[in-house]
């Protein structure tokens, strides 16, 4: 259509961005443009630096993963189809420098490396793998010990000269390996540093790349001879890592944010369905000076896109400002620089911000098509107020939705969300007003202004609604986040009493033990070693256990992989015997002393005769007692526990674990030293490592909870700006008719009081019940009033009504009332 | 004044309106022949009935019988479209209340008709029918920034600035004192004068009334033509 079109929209947009409907819109919409930007942002460079197993950071095109080392028959089998492979080697390890000790995550690594993808160094190394003797090392590993190009560090029995920061690896590993900083070591200083001892725990990766078609007849071939302890990481399976609590903990971060975009699409419907009653007489005009419908409905589209542009420009910006602190703000936690994140999160932010303007304004632009021109020859400015179009608002809504749902990419928790949150919404909101209508009927003969309390009450019952069924819903989000992170950082520390080890030291071959044994008894450190035997439970009462079992026990984790097993003379003092005996040291018969969890899980029995694979040999015992295992108590905890007869004579390391204060730390370090090559892990350095995590987590759900309560409050404001006109010709007529100005101004405060009394009780309520459920089920915690809630909510509801409504409207005067009247006659 | 060819008729005309009680019949059998060049005042009581009629006749709502004929084709029979086309290019109203857009200066004001249909010139146009109007030195005034009837002479410059052959007016003195109505009639009239457009008019105003060449008084439902 005409050219005009664009120029005359943006004019019109111009002008109306002082009206309190475009600001409110705005604002709502800036606020959830910015917060998802942010969050897309920092999620897609979290996930593909440290999460995401996609082709490039694979470092192959396909990967054998194997807790034990890798099978001749597997690189055999790869040669054959012509393949290009290479081995890694990766496990958890103490580096050494000085006084320093850094828990660090070892590759040890041979030319070719990596397969796909590249290594990146600071300076730029011609070779991609360290010279013997030498290692490159990410930057955690280099600022927490204090190095500087060309020290030395200590490897096990190895020193090994520091030649490059590591900036950026493919291969990162699973688990903690991801979490930890790399040091990448040449395959051939290993052995010198004596680290690894046969049964070491380790990650053993065979790197495959070439044809596709080698590939896949590679993986076919590979498949139907894939051991327990092996796993096939390719492209074509390739997949996010799930289960992993950083993953789950972005998709909580993500999923709350919904409350915030949720509240920000109700505002922004709003203030458009406000804008459009406000735009029918400019629309007559329009079509009286003979504008096509059609032209109409592309002007008001041309003005919501001329918005959503600036919007999407300003939100998308600044959250791309805030994410780009996200290192800052992550320091000392990350292992490495985080990688760029992908253009695509960049745009999901301002994408959503279109979305939610074209998609909410699409009623409302397309009803002016509809204003009857002959309204301009009526004498009064009011509009002619329209049925609203409910079949146009459904399916923009219908279609919102599932742009939230696909940016949430977790449609199906986030669609039960949704659901809840609306029936909430709805269901307090009626509840709300019902309560409200009743107090009124109590207070009508009680109080001088209650009649009119009653007709305002009647008058204002569908804002009332929504603004209850809102304020409701966010007090009581409010109050359960708020309370439930106390109980769960309670709960947290609860869990680890003072005295817990500290230290976890493992791979102890059995000619260290003694060693080991004499060194922690001199410094006179209580502990002691448990043997450690990898098996993989295949028999259940002398024939193969997977036919016996159902669905469900099949998928149990102690049939996935291997287990840890031990023997002992002595039951572990911190486990208890709830069912049968502990057996006689002498014995010679075969026994097990099974968990609990693990005897229920696969629907075991007392007398059930439990068969083991043990690199290659049958081991087998009758289950004689049952153990219950506190986990949380970091000492060594075994399932399975044999009698000393039936595992003694096989070889295996040991384990052990011990708390040292933080005076006697050096004893670590003394350790290490006289044993290079065990593994010690030092559990303060990861349980702080893991509160700094959580404590980014808290911090990440309090910004969206603040983003929340802003989009909440600016919601409630558009309500009571809805209600105003009519609030303002009510006011007037009472005051025209004797009332005085104090009088309606203490009906306005009786209303929104009692509202946020109301809202505040049903918040309260709400959220008890909420948290009750939440501690009887989830935490297992006892239950309890939280009577700071009783006051608080209700007093803050009425406080946040009566300042929203008060900053909106100055007192009328009498002169402005009967100009109201007049102009609405 | 010498009568053209026939511009406008309405035909057994006819308006009901449903009510919350029943029907309310406005008006039946109504007809009426109006001529290019001539300028009609229709005047009756509050509620008579004359701005749906004006409503009628301008295509702005439908008859519930009868029909309304512009240069011989019947209004009902066009596209939404199509009656958008009429209005751009050849009918033009004057209102009560005078609707101008407060974003625009008094020249965008008057140029808006013409940019919606793509004229080429708008802007000088507009700023020579300000001047015919007298506003030559307000051409960068918003409206905010005029009195009502400087407000009203826009309007008008707005009206005639699209050439329309048919000008429709609705109590354009309604918010005006009785002088600045004076002026707004004088310049009215005599601007209708130059351009030879058609002007219907509503007025409760029997001074205004008689300068029109036609006086159609509506009341209970009927049409009476007075001399
Ligand atoms: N949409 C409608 N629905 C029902 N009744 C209507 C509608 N529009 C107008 N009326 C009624 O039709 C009658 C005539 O209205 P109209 O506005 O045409 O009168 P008028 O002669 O222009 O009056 P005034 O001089 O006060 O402007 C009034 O009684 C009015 O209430
Ligand atoms: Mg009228």
């Amino acid at each position: 259509m005409s050219s005009a079109i664009p120029r005359i929209a943006r004019r019109q947009l111009w002008m109306q961005l002082r009206t309190i409907e475009w600001r409110v819109l705005i604002f709502a919409a800036l606020l959830a443009v910015t917060l998802t930007s942010f969050l897309s942002i920092v999620s897609d460079r979290l996930e593909s630096g440290l999460l995401r197993e996609s082709a490039s950071v694979l470092g192959a095109d396909l990967v054998v993963r194997s807790s034990r080392p890798i099978h001749e028959q597997r690189t055999e089998l790869a040669k054959e189809l012509g393949l290009t492979t290479t081995q890694v080697i990766q496990f958890p390890t103490m580096v050494g420098a000085g006084d320093n000790l850094i828990l660090s995550s070892a590759k040890v690594i041979t030319a070719p490396y990596p397969l796909r993808g590249e290594v990146i160094t600071d300076p730029p190394m011609s070779a991609t793998v360290p010279e013997p003797g030498t290692a490159w090392a990410e930057e955690r590993i280099i600022d927490q010990l204090g190095l500087s190009i060309g020290d030395t560090l200590q490897f096990g029995y190895a020193d090994l000269v520091l030649t490059a920061t590591l900036k950026q690896s493919p291969d990162r590993g699973s688990g903690f390996n991801t979490l930890n900083p790399h040091l990448l070591v040449n395959k051939q200083d290993l052995e010198k540093s004596a680290v690894l001892g046969p049964g070491s725990r380790a990650e053993f990766r065979l790197l495959i790349s070439g044809e596709n078609s080698a590939l896949k007849s590679f993986e076919t071939q590979l498949k139907p001879t894939l051991e327990s302890h092996e796993r096939i990481l390719s492209l074509i399976n390739d997949q996010p890592v799930t289960g992993n609590a950083l993953a789950n903990g972005l998709s909580y971060v993500r999923l709350s944010s919904l409350t915030t975009l949720l509240l920000a699409s109700l505002t922004i419907l709003l203030a458009l369905r406000r804008f459009g009653h406000a735009q029918q007489s400019r629309s007559a005009l329009f079509l009286s000076m003979g504008l096509t419908p059609k032209a109409l409905v592309t002007l008001y589209f041309w003005q919501l896109g001329i918005a959503a542009t600036v919007i999407a420009l300003l939100g998308g910006t600044a959250g791309a400002l805030l994410a780009s602190l996200a290192d800052l703000w992550l320091s000392g936690l990350l292992p490495q620089a985080l990688p760029n994140a992908q253009w695509s999160s960049y745009i999901i932010g301002p994408a959503l911000g279109y979305a939610m303007l074209l998609l909410l304004g699409m009623p409302p632009a397309l009803e002016q098509a509809k204003v009857p021109v002959a309204q301009l020859l009526r004498s009064d400015q009011s509009s002619t107020t329209q049925k609203a179009s409910w079949g146009l608002y459904a399916v923009s809504l219908v279609l919102l939705s599932a742009v939230l749902l696909l940016f949430l990419a977790a449609p199906a928790a986030a669609a039960v969300l949704l659901v809840m949150l609306g029936i909430s919404g709805l269901l307090f909101g009626w509840l709300a007003q019902l309560i409200l209508h009743s107090l009124g009927h109590f207070l009508a003969n009680r109080l001088a202004l209650g009649r009119l309390l009653i007709m305002r009450l009647r008058q204002q019952r569908k804002w009332h609604r929504l603004q209850a069924g809102v304020m409701v819903l966010l007090l009581m989000l409010l109050s359960v986040i708020w309370v439930a992170r106390q109980d769960l950082v309670k709960e947290w520390q609860a869990q680890f009493p003072e005295d817990v080890p500290n230290y976890f030291l493992i791979n102890i071959q059995e000619w260290q033990k003694p060693g080991v044994d004499q060194f922690l008894a001199d410094r006179e450190i209580d502990t002691e070693l448990y043997p450690m035997i990898r098996g993989r439970l295949v028999d259940l009462n002398d024939a193969p256990i997977r036919p016996q079992l159902n669905e469900e026990q099949l998928k149990d984790n102690s049939l996935r992989r291997e287990l840890n097993l031990t023997w002992r003379e002595q039951p572990p003092v911190q486990n208890q015997i709830i069912q049968g005996e502990w057996w006689d040291p002498e014995s010679n018969d075969h026994q097990i002393s099974i968990e609990r969890d693990m005897l229920e899980d696969l629907g075991l029995e007392l007398g059930d005769r439990l068969g083991f694979d043990v690199g290659g040999q049958p081991v087998s015992g009758v289950i004689t007692s049952v153990r219950e295992v506190k986990w949380e108590s970091f000492q060594p905890n075994f399932y399975v526990i044999f009698s000393p007869a039936a595992l003694q004579s096989y070889p295996g390391t040991w384990i052990t674990s011990f708390k040292l204060a933080e005076e006697r730390k050096a004893q670590a370090n003394e350790l290490l030293r006289e044993f290079p090559s065990l593994t010690l892990i030092d559990i303060d350095q990861l349980m702080k490592q893991l509160a700094g995590w959580l404590e980014r987590l808290a911090e990440s759900s309090a910004f969206v909870l603040i983003m929340t309560l802003a989009t909440g409050l600016i919601l409630v404001t558009i309500t009571l700006l809805q209600a105003l006109e009519q609030r303002k010709t009510e006011v007037a007529l009472l005051q025209t008719l004797g009332a005085r100005a104090t009088e309606t101004k203490h009906l306005d405060l009786l209303e929104f009081g009692l509202l946020g009394l109301v809202c505040g009780s049903l918040a309260v309520f709400s959220a008890e019940i909420t948290l009750a459920a939440m501690n009887e089920f989830l935490l297992k915690i006892p239950l309890s009033a939280h009577w700071e809630l009783w006051f608080t909510l209700p007093a803050l509801a009425s406080f946040a009504f009566i300042a929203i409504a008060s900053l909106l409207r100055a007192p009328l005067k009498i002169e402005q009332c009967y100009a109201i009247l007049k102009n609405n006659g | 004044m010498t009568s053209g060819s026939v511009l406008l008729e309405a035909k057994q005309l006819g308006k009901q309106f449903k009510t919350g009680s029943g029907t309310l019949d406005l008006f039946v059998n109504l007809n009426l022949t109006i001529h290019a060049g001539e300028t009609i005042a229709i005047i009756g009581k509050s509620g008579a009935g004359k701005s749906t009629l004006l409503s009628l006749l301008a295509g702005l709502d439908t008859a519930t019988s009868g029909t309304v004929e512009f240069e011989g084709k019947p209004l009902e029979s066009l596209t939404d479209a199509e009656r958008a086309k009429l209005r751009a290019d050849k009918i033009a109203f004057i209102f009560q209340s005078f609707h101008l857009l407060p974003e625009l200066t008094a020249q965008d004001n008057v140029a808006l008709p013409l940019e919606i249909r793509q004229q080429a010139g708008a802007e000088s146009k507009a700023s020579e029918w300000l001047r015919n109007v007298g506003l030559g030195d307000r051409t960068d005034h918003y409206p905010s920034q005029l009195s009502g009837g400087e407000q009203q002479r826009v309007a008008i410059a707005r009206a005639f600035a699209g050439n329309p052959a048919l000008l429709f007016a609705d109590e354009p003195t309604g918010n005006l004192d009785e002088a600045t109505g004076q002026q707004i009639v004088e310049q009215l009239f005599s601007l209708n004068e130059q351009q030879g457009t058609t002007l219907i008019l509503i007025t409760h105003d029997l001074e205004l009334a008689k300068r029109c060449q036609r006086r159609i008084q509506l009341s209970n439902g009927a049409i009476e033509e007075l001399s």
